[in-house]
């Protein structure tokens, strides 16, 4: 892979990495900067979508007659209404995940694989341990979230990069599916709280969730 | 107890039913995406009355077509690719009325704006500024959350003509902050 291939991928799917690119980031310093950039201007490019743009209502056109609601009695309106009021409180925890992972864009770049040590820092700093999973992790930061210092990884699949909150101290009913800004997540109930996995690119979010599952461990529980 | 006429088996009461629960899932699932679909409109059409009749429309066709839905995990993206199709067709339809974007645009009172805000209105406006063969795309990617592939399927484009406008999307914004756009070497796009 040359510079201007690496370049053209960078630029996009900032977030994105595969083997190819992660060797030219290796030795190339001017695209790893690039990379860096494209991250950074990434975040903010989310940001600035989360709201829809501020134009002038420069022409009403007639009403639309409402048949959409026609085709919904109201009653099932009212329904939906306190349906979806029902749901917000479980979309919070997605939401707030979802603003932490696009807060910290730093951690889309990693190439190198965390060493034994900082990963285990950062999971012992939560009182968690992780059994081997056919990823790498690329990043790992113990994070205030909610109260409570967390591990954020972000491991390696083979097409992408995975975002991975273990959150000890959330618990979820049933899996949740969420897409926000542009990521897409979930968030499956372990044994011991919660997982978040998310992607922002076409990860098989459920073998990912379920893989960290399996392989996250209280550090109590650790003979 | 409610008595049915004895003429209506029991069995197409219960089909019946079970038909208006899934339409009732349905139905809360469809309006609880609406916001979604209205910022995803908003920043295709740049205007806040066409989006909300792309989506007003958009969930008319989908509910229609809900038969078509096999799968409700995926019906963001089914949902995202009716609006997108729908604001297409206003472009066969007709021809829109064009308005000096730099009109359009609400202006924020700057003087409550702090730097971060007036950097990301900036950005804001930068991006409703790209062309539409470029502003598209980052749209699905961004907020739809739809892959390279997906988005060339939709837009009859192929991987690395998205791949490049993508990129492009990009790099015009990347100068807004100061940064040397980079070269994307080709100049052309691949069709599909």
């Amino acid at each position: 892979m040359n510079c201007q291939d690496a370049r053209l991928l960078i630029g996009a799917e900032p977030w994105a990495t595969s083997r190819e690119l992660a060797v030219h980031l290796q030795d190339c310093h001017a695209c790893a900067e690039f990379q860096l950039e494209m991250v950074a201007l990434e975040a903010n490019i989310r940001r600035a979508l989360e709201e829809p743009p501020s134009v002038v209502r420069r022409r009403r056109r007639p009403a639309v007659q409402p048949r959409w609601a026609l085709a919904a009695s109201l009653v099932l309106a009212v329904m939906a209404t306190l349906a979806i009021w029902a749901l917000r409180s479980e979309n919070t925890l997605a939401h707030e995940v979802v603003a932490h992972v696009v807060a910290e864009p730093q951690s889309w770049v990693g190439i190198d694989a965390v060493s034994d040590a900082a990963l285990s820092d950062v999971l012992h700093n939560s009182g968690v341990v992780l059994d081997a999973t056919p990823y790498s992790v690329v990043y790992a930061r113990s994070c205030w979230f909610r109260g409570h210092y967390v591990p954020h990884l972000v491991v390696r699949t083979a097409h992408s990069l995975a975002t991975v909150l273990i959150l000890r101290n959330e618990t979820v009913d049933k899996p949740q599916s969420f897409h926000e800004d542009g990521l897409s997540g979930v968030i499956v109930p372990s044994a011991h709280g919660s997982i978040a996995v998310l992607a922002a690119g076409s990860v098989q979010l459920d073998d990912v969730a379920q893989q960290m599952r399996l392989a996250v461990r209280p550090l109590a529980a650790v003979k | 107890m409610r008595n049915y006429p004895p003429e209506v088996p029991v069995s197409s009461i219960s089909a019946a039913a079970a038909g208006a629960a899934a339409d009732l899932r349905l139905t809360r699932l469809f309006e609880s995406m609406r916001p979604d679909l209205l910022r995803f409109a908003q920043w295709l059409t740049r205007d806040r009355a066409l989006a909300e009749d792309v989506v007003q429309e958009s969930l008319l066709r989908a509910w229609r077509s809900r038969e078509a839905l096999k799968d409700p995990t995926c019906s963001r993206a089914w949902l995202m690719t009716i609006v997108r199709r729908e604001h297409a067709r206003l472009y066969e339809r007709k021809r829109l009325e064009l308005v000096s974007l730099n009109d359009a645009l609400e202006h924020d009172s700057g003087a409550f704006l702090s730097r971060d805000d007036s950097d990301t209105q900036a950005l804001r406006s930068a991006i409703l500024q790209l062309p539409i063969e470029y502003r598209e795309p980052l749209i699905m990617q961004v907020i739809g959350g739809f892959s390279v592939d997906e988005i060339a399927r939709e837009l009859s484009l192929s991987a690395s003509a998205v791949l490049t406008r993508l990129f492009r999307a990009r790099n015009k914004l990347r100068t807004l902050y100061g940064l040397t756009p980079a070269s994307d070497g080709s100049g052309t796009e691949t069709p599909l």
